[in-house]
């Protein structure tokens, strides 16, 4: 007996037998009218996106002159092959985070070519690092400013001044908020790109509210007061 | 303990009694493995190994140590959790994800005395028999992370770390893993799945509980900074004197962070149970600020239940019930939980009579909605259910019912989630209306439109269109 399993041959149909499937085109009495709609009206018609599109998609931003295009460096790959050794052999994929966090750190947000450079790197599928570049906060997908601010928005340090002090550096900076969304664009840029804002969820530093994060510094009590001092002694 | 000199304006309150943050703001201090080595560094490391590992685990259960985290769990009971037959390696892994809103204890540690940390990881790996350790950083950290990389390099060129450790023939490596700024990664079961590189979506328990499945589904322990710390401390003096810190059942030091409206806001490390409302937050803390009063205080982080500064609690059982107002309770973990909150990580938060608090709930359910991962249904549709709702309340749209609806969603989270996120969501907003509902209620009104957003935007989107 031959173990070879053959494959069944596909039918063939004769379509004209189909009562079901009209093969000739619908007159015109049996098309309904369609309603007059009013276009402007509708926004929902937008030019369709897969999800991976969409996800993955990293808007320009004016930020983006500040951080050089993301390549494959030598320094680059000793970095990444230097995290992926904390992990045991047969669970590379450990270091999605850490090499997420070098690509970051240099490039300034994860873009979709450092995406599949990562899922080749660690021998995973591409959907598996973007469901990490996609859930935590701490990834970026566009080029913040030069200067990236991030304002503890959490109860002790709203309660000591965060939102007045994200009022004020938006003022100062020129940077527009009103656009801003916690979940899918949460940082916001000045048009000349050198500065932008977010909100942060709780710094753990509420015994000296308000705190911001500037880039990777740290400021503690911040009032709006000195959010000016806080810019200027970056601009030095 | 008397020759130590702290910096100016840092020193310790007379009322606090520091073991773990001994060297926090000390002068002359610096986070280098010399300072720490000529404070008699390590020496607990190397008697450790000179034991049996599980004449540490009994010492430490000994102790009474509780973790620091957040539930209160006993250290040692949970070491002894691993499997005997367990053939798969154990993984140690320290939890820095401080992230609890008004928790800012693991802060210092790890900025100002890594070393103290690591050699209480030591100990514990020794304990556990671990010989991967890892130290899970908050992404908010990244001073932390460099200082922690430097001082575990330091460490290794000592030989407290790495190969045959001082010549005990006892392997430890212990490795920085930085998150993300995820919250969730702070419960440990999200904590493991982020390290092996997924979405932190906790695990379901049972089957999954850590000290059993943890990471790569081997045997893990998963303690948080304070409480691997207070392991050298117990080593020290032994867990029978350790013991007689504290209280009963709350033995040990522990420290509280105090935040928000208070003259002097800062961390205290305190005796478990030896120090009440009134000490804190009069006489360490300096009490309100000018010419106004208490109003609530939120006594473990802001998922514990708020509690009102007029309450008088029933502490007790049948006929050993006391009566006790807030300020006389102590700061445990049994009273807080009698007086229907919880320790938590000790993270004090105190509000004033300024504060309105629909707008404290506004923003902590604000926090909350942020934070769900979004793996189980009530959690994730409920929290942004009650940011809608408690938005509604803040900017004085709200009905009077709409207090109860709010009301209704929590009580629809509270226990019917995967892990304890649900709840560390509803009960403050369960604790909120209970306590506050008067108030909340009055900014409500009858007059306001009953209609959802979504309502009007559908009505005003019918209406444009030309029929």
């Amino acid at each position: 007996m031959s173990s070879k399993i053959e494959a069944p041959r596909p039918r063939s149909v004769d379509r004209s037998k189909l009562s079901y499937v009209s093969t000739s085109a619908p007159k015109d009495s049996e098309v309904p009218k369609p309603r007059l709609i009013d276009r402007s009206a509708v926004e929902y018609i937008r030019p369709v996106l897969t999800v991976l599109e969409k996800n993955v998609h990293s808007p320009v931003t004016p930020g983006v002159v500040h951080f050089p295009q993301f390549k494959i460096t030598p320094a680059l790959e000793k970095a990444a092959n230097k995290r992926i050794a904390q992990y045991p052999d047969d669970q590379r994929r450990s270091a999605v985070l850490p090499l997420l966090h070098e690509v970051q750190h240099r490039h300034g947000f994860i873009s979709p070519e450092s995406i599949e450079w990562v899922a080749n790197k660690l021998g995973i599928a591409a959907i598996k690092v973007v469901e990490v570049v996609t859930f935590y906060p701490g990834f970026r997908q566009k080029a913040p400013g030069k200067l990236h601010f991030r304002v503890c928005r959490t109860l002790s340090c709203a309660m000591g001044g965060s939102y007045e002090l994200m009022a004020k550096l938006c003022e100062i900076t020129g940077i527009d908020r009103s656009s801003a969304d916690t979940h899918k664009d949460p940082i916001s840029i000045s048009p000349c790109g050198s500065y932008s804002v977010e909100y942060a969820e709780c710094l753990a530093s509420c015994g000296t509210a308000p705190v911001c994060l500037v880039n990777d510094d740290f400021h503690e009590g911040v009032t709006p007061e000195k959010a000016e001092s806080l810019i200027t002694q970056y601009e030095s | 303990m008397s020759d130590i000199t702290y910096l100016p304006g840092k020193e310790p309150h007379e009322k606090e009694h520091r073991l773990i943050f001994r060297n926090i703001d000390r002068k002359g201090w610096n986070p280098k493995i010399k300072t720490y080595l000529t404070e008699g560094g390590y020496k607990m490391a190397m008697k450790a190994l000179k034991m049996k590992p599980q004449e540490v685990i009994d010492e430490v259960k000994a102790s009474g140590l509780r973790g620091r985290g957040g539930a209160g769990f006993p250290t040692g009971i949970k070491w002894g959790f691993i499997p005997p037959n367990n053939t798969k390696p154990i993984y140690l892994i320290c939890n820095c994800d401080e992230s609890e809103p008004g928790t800012f204890k693991d802060r210092y540690i790890v900025h100002q005395d890594p070393h103290q940390l690591i050699e209480g990881m030591v100990i514990s790996a020794y304990a556990v028999g671990a010989h991967v350790a890892y130290i899970y950083i908050r992404e908010e950290f990244p001073e932390a992370a460099i200082l922690l990389e430097q001082a575990i390099a330091e460490a290794k060129k000592n030989s407290f770390l790495g190969k045959d450790i001082q010549g005990s023939g006892f392997d430890l490596e212990i490795y920085v893993h930085r998150g993300a700024a995820a919250y969730i990664c702070g419960e440990e079961t999200g904590l493991i799945e982020s390290l092996e590189g997924k979405r932190p979506y906790p695990r379901i328990k049972p089957p999954y509980f850590p000290a059993a499945i943890g990471l790569y589904m081997a045997p893990t322990i998963v303690n948080n900074v304070e409480s691997l710390c207070h392991v050298v401390h117990i080593l020290r003096m032994g867990g029978d004197e350790y013991i007689k810190l504290g209280t009963p059942r709350n033995s040990g030091t522990r420290i509280v962070c105090v935040s928000g409206d208070v003259k002097n806001p800062g961390y205290f490390e305190i005796e478990v149970g030896k120090v009440t409302f009134q000490e804190l937050l009069y006489d360490m803390c300096g009490g309100p600020k000018d010419g106004r009063t208490l109003k609530a205080v939120i006594p473990g982080g802001s998922s514990s239940k708020i509690l009102r500064c007029n309450e008088t609690f029933k502490i007790g059982r049948g006929d050993d019930a006391e009566e006790m107002t807030f300020w006389q309770l102590p700061l445990d973990f049994d009273t807080l939980a009698a007086a229907g909150s919880m320790a938590g990580s000790g993270g004090v938060i105190v509000m004033d009579d300024t504060r309105r608090m629909s707008w404290i709930l506004n923003n902590i359910t604000h926090f909350y909605a942020h934070e769900s991962c979004g793996q189980c249904t009530p959690c994730r549709e409920g929290s942004t259910w009650m940011k809608k709702v408690s938005d509604r309340i803040e900017d004085g749209k709200a009905t009077p019912n709409d207090v109860q609806v709010l009301e209704d969603i929590a009580y629809q989270i509270d226990g019917k989630t995967v892990c304890a996120f649900g709840e560390a969501s509803a009960w403050p907003v369960e604790a909120m209306i209970d306590k506050f509902r008067g108030e909340l209620v009055g900014e409500t009104s009858d007059d306001n439109d009953t209609r959802s957003a979504e309502r009007i935007a559908q009505e005003q989107f019918l209406s444009s269109v030309p029929q």
